[in-house]
């Protein structure tokens, strides 16, 4: 029980935890503490001298940011006094800030108009004329009007502590003072876009969005992000069918405000040029636009005809769609053949828990990273990888002292954040972990962070050593795309039925698939043919996906499918946590995989269910929460927005291990597998030049 | 009966005398659709788009116009200005600018609420048409025209 104090705000007793600073107790207590540069979570500045509260016995007022309550303390925060030195400060704050507010990208949701608004002055006693320095642009994303800049510092502070970059700086003093760029005029970092989002007024703005539209003329749509296996909530801001922009200021989902450039930039391939709108079917060894009914038929028709068929899923398109995948190979096709590019061993983890109990759960959810005492990070990079994982550990690292320990093959970003960090040969990870054992021995609790590097036998290894240690160890595998962690427990995997239950019949694994002689294939957003060499003209091979990949190229019959930006549905991130995925919007000519599928199984004859497009999905999500073990989650914390984690540990998992399947493609912050090469803003940075993605595989 | 004749002859008389004297009189009514009518200065007719000294346009497409009306009539999508394609004085301009004279009320909330002095009412009113698609009105249609002699963009 937290030791609580008892002050007094506007003669009015109220209690708060003791250590707490008064602008937050008086948050919590409902009282309104104007402020620009105080920010919870980041280091105090005391700079816009918005806050000044006035305290019994104390000559001048004070800064109500910088301040902890005290037992008996007296505060006003609404007085006379008060007002007018608000007043004061709006109006020094106003000395050089253009009035440009119809043409400012911030105006209608900018703090410093609504501050006006509500504690300013209605004029100004300033006659001299306004200092004037051009825009700079500092990288294709950021932007920086130095007049409109109001100087409290939340950019340099999110760079330097959030992101742990450090690349904005100050220059100059007084009325001059200007924020700069670590490169002079430009900026050389991850191109997050933390500091656009987080400047009070529209001194930064991002090239994505800048002079386009105004705030109150879209609609907001938050929904899971459609690349990494992080989950991050973006909200898509939305105006006629077309997104504006992405940014997280809601905090509604596991992210908070968090997002890297690809969740604030990397929805434009739903814009893209290259989009398929109309479906093609392969007519003299070309492919042809044709109707919807004829490509259905077309597909139908060829699947009919082979006696073999595999089937591919992807790691981008919901557990809906996943579900009714499996379900459309194993009981319409009536083929074992079906599965998905793995980029985590989710079974072997699954197995290797087996028998553990539910609550408390062996496996971490993302706020578990953040609150837990100590974790350990076995490959992977999360900075490129799973940039809300980074995010996450460097701010648990920063405010709850939490402990890191890094075993990787190369030297890290995070190893900054680290308490110890080795470097092991490829292979020797789990070796490498003995070295950590006493001072692991000596933390609380542990959370295991694993990526593609760690799979198979080396899993039961690892969970064997998480036992040797004392109190609760938990896990994490890292998987690579928005619904990896989906396709594995929805069961498109050639030995493994939805759940992590035993196929009635084992099927063939990719490799197998695409080296066989199936007559067949049915690939559903995936690009295999990126790593694998595919035939074309042997098999039938049906498509569905929104570009023209390697893999759609050589279609007889190629589906253009609806983005994940498009669709209603769930997805499961690699912590397991289920969120519900919203329609922001339609793309003309473009159907949702599910419907495609379920078009494709009644011109088939077969009787799968879930045959209006309308309702479809719901109803798919229930037979999910009805048949799949785990996922019999709660609807209407799903339905308001949570995340909510699957139970997926039910005993034994019999899987057969491949562990050569297992890969990440390890992308850099700015490629996406194949739907990255989509995205405009992605490639138009200047450091995605410099970090190609070294192996140059994807989805 | 005699004195009721009288009166009613007189009663005609004075009124035929009032006729007579307006028949002499300036008209005060409009000969409307022949001549073009008169307004006061503050008539609401169709809006004009009004440009600067320079043949700049003066909407800088910030929306609260759009924000401003009722009937939400009023469509914009911004763009930047670029060094080589100037069209406004401020940061950004309207690349598109509709406005749905089916719906338009003729309040002059929008022109209120320019911040630019950009859009203004005109004193076009005759815009009646069989045909609801042609009562949307695009920018082209709405600018001013440009003012003589400006200087080359």
């Amino acid at each position: 029980m937290p030791e609580l104090v008892k002050f007094k705000l506007n003669d009015k007793e109220l209690t708060a935890e003791k250590g707490t600073l008064l602008i937050e107790a008086a948050r919590q207590n409902g009282v309104e503490i104007p402020a620009f540069c105080y920010y919870p979570g980041l280091s105090l500045q005391a700079a816009c001298r918005m806050c000044l509260v006035d305290i019994e016995k104390r000559p001048k007022l004070a800064t109500a940011c910088t301040e902890p309550v005290m037992e008996g303390m007296v505060v006003w925060s609404d007085n006379e006094k008060i007002h007018t030195a608000r007043k004061t400060t709006l109006e020094f704050l106003l000395t050089n800030h253009p009035l440009d507010c119809p043409v400012c990208d911030k105006g209608g949701e900018c703090e410093l108009q609504d501050m006006v608004f509500r504690y300013g002055a209605g004029g100004s006693r300033f006659v001299e004329e306004k200092l004037h320095v051009p825009e700079q642009k500092w990288s294709p994303v950021v932007y920086y009007d130095a007049p409109r800049c109001i100087l409290c510092y939340r950019c340099i502070r999110i760079c330097n502590e959030g992101m742990g970059v450090g690349a904005l700086g100050l220059n100059y003093r007084g009325v001059n003072s200007e924020i700069v760029p670590n490169k002079g005029d430009h900026l050389e970092c991850e191109e997050c876009g933390m500091c656009i989002d987080i400047c009070p007024v529209g001194a930064l703005t991002s090239g994505a969005y800048r002079y386009q539209t105004r705030p109150w003329e879209m609609t907001y749509v938050a929904t899971p992000c459609a690349h990494c296996g992080d989950g991050c909530k973006v909200t898509l801001s939305v105006r006629n069918n077309q997104i504006m922009r992405g940014n997280n200021r809601d905090a509604s989902g596991l992210n908070g405000e968090f997002l890297c450039i690809k969740g604030r930039y990397g929805y434009d391939f739903t814009h893209s040029a290259e989009r398929i709108t109309k479906p093609r079917v392969r007519k003299n060894d070309e492919l042809v636009e044709c109707t919807w009914t004829e490509a259905i038929a077309a597909a139908a028709a060829g699947l009919k005809a082979a006696k073999t068929h595999g089937v591919i899923g992807s790691t981008h398109t919901t557990n809906e769609e996943n579900f009714f995948l499996q379900k459309f190979a194993r009981q319409g096709l009536k083929t074992p053949h079906i599965d998905h590019r793995r980029s985590a061993d989710f079974p072997a983890l699954m197995d290797a828990l087996a028998g553990r109990p539910a609550t408390p759960s062996a496996l971490a959810t993302s706020r578990d990273v953040l609150e837990a005492p100590a974790v350990l990070l076995i490959g992977n990079n999360p900075t490129d990888q799973h940039p809300m994982l980074a995010w996450n550990i460097r701010t648990a690292v920063r405010l709850r002292k939490q402990h890191l320990y890094i075993v990787n093959r190369a030297s890290i970003p995070l190893v900054a954040q680290a308490e110890a960090a080795k470097i092991a040969k490829a292979g020797e990870e789990i070796e490498e972990l003995e070295r950590f054992r006493d001072a692991l021995a000596k933390e609380k609790d542990v959370v295991i962070i694993f990526g593609s590097e760690v799979k198979g036998a080396d899993i039961t290894k690892l969970v064997a050593f998480g036992d040797t240690l004392p109190g609760h160890t938990r896990y994490i595998a890292l998987a690579d795309n928005a619904n990896s962690r989906g396709a594995v427990d929805m069961g498109v995997l050639p030995d493994l039925g939805p759940g992590y239950q035993p196929a009635a019949q084992a099927g063939m694994a990719l490799d197998e698939m695409l080296a066989g002689n199936l007559e067949a294939f049915l690939i559903v957003g995936a690009n295999p043919a990126r790593r694998y060499l595919i035939q074309a003209g042997k098999a039938f091979v049906v498509v569905q996906d929104m570009f023209l990949t390697e893999t759609a190229q050589i279609a007889d019959v190629l589906l253009p499918s609806a983005g994940p930006y498009e669709k209603g549905g769930t997805v499961t991130n690699t912590y397991g946590e289920v969120q519900r995925q919203k329609l922001g919007l339609l793309v003309n000519g473009a159907k949702t995989d599910l419907e495609i599928l379920s078009l494709i199984a009644r011109a088939m004859g077969f009787d799968l269910g879930a045959a209006n497009a309308a309702t479809q999905s719901n109803e798919v999500f229930e037979e999910i929460r009805r048949s799949v073990k785990g996922y019999n989650i709660a609807a209407a914390a799903l339905w308001t927005g949570s995340a909510v984690p699957a139970v997926t540990l039910n005993g034994a998992v019999p899987h057969r291990d491949r562990p050569d399947l297992i890969a990440s493609s390890n992308d850099t912050l700015f490629t996406s597998g194949t739907l990255g090469r989509y995205c405009s803003a992605l490639s138009a940075v200047a450091e995605a030049k410099e970090r190609k993605n070294p192996e140059g595989i994807g989805k | 009966m005699i004195s009721d004749t009288l009166n009613t002859a007189g009663a005609i008389a004075k009124g035929m005398a009032t006729t007579l004297k307006e028949l002499f009189q300036p008209t005060i009514t409009e000969d409307y659709p022949f001549e073009p009518p008169n307004f006061e200065g503050r008539f609401r007719g169709v809006h004009v788009l009004q440009r600067d000294a320079n043949g700049l346009e003066k909407c800088v497409a910030c929306f609260l116009c759009a924000a401003a009306c009722p009937s939400n009539c009023i469509y914009i999508e911004a763009t930047e200005n670029t060094g080589d394609n100037r069209v406004s004085a401020g940061d950004r301009y309207a690349k598109v600018y509709n406005i749905d004279y089916n719906r338009c009320i003729f309040c002059g909330y929008c022109v209120e609420a320019c911040p630019t002095d950009a859009i203004t009412h005109g004193h076009d009113f005759e815009i009646a048409s069989y045909e609801t698609g042609t009562l949307v009105y695009r920018k082209e249609q709405l600018l001013a025209k440009e003012p003589q002699g400006a200087p080359a963009k």
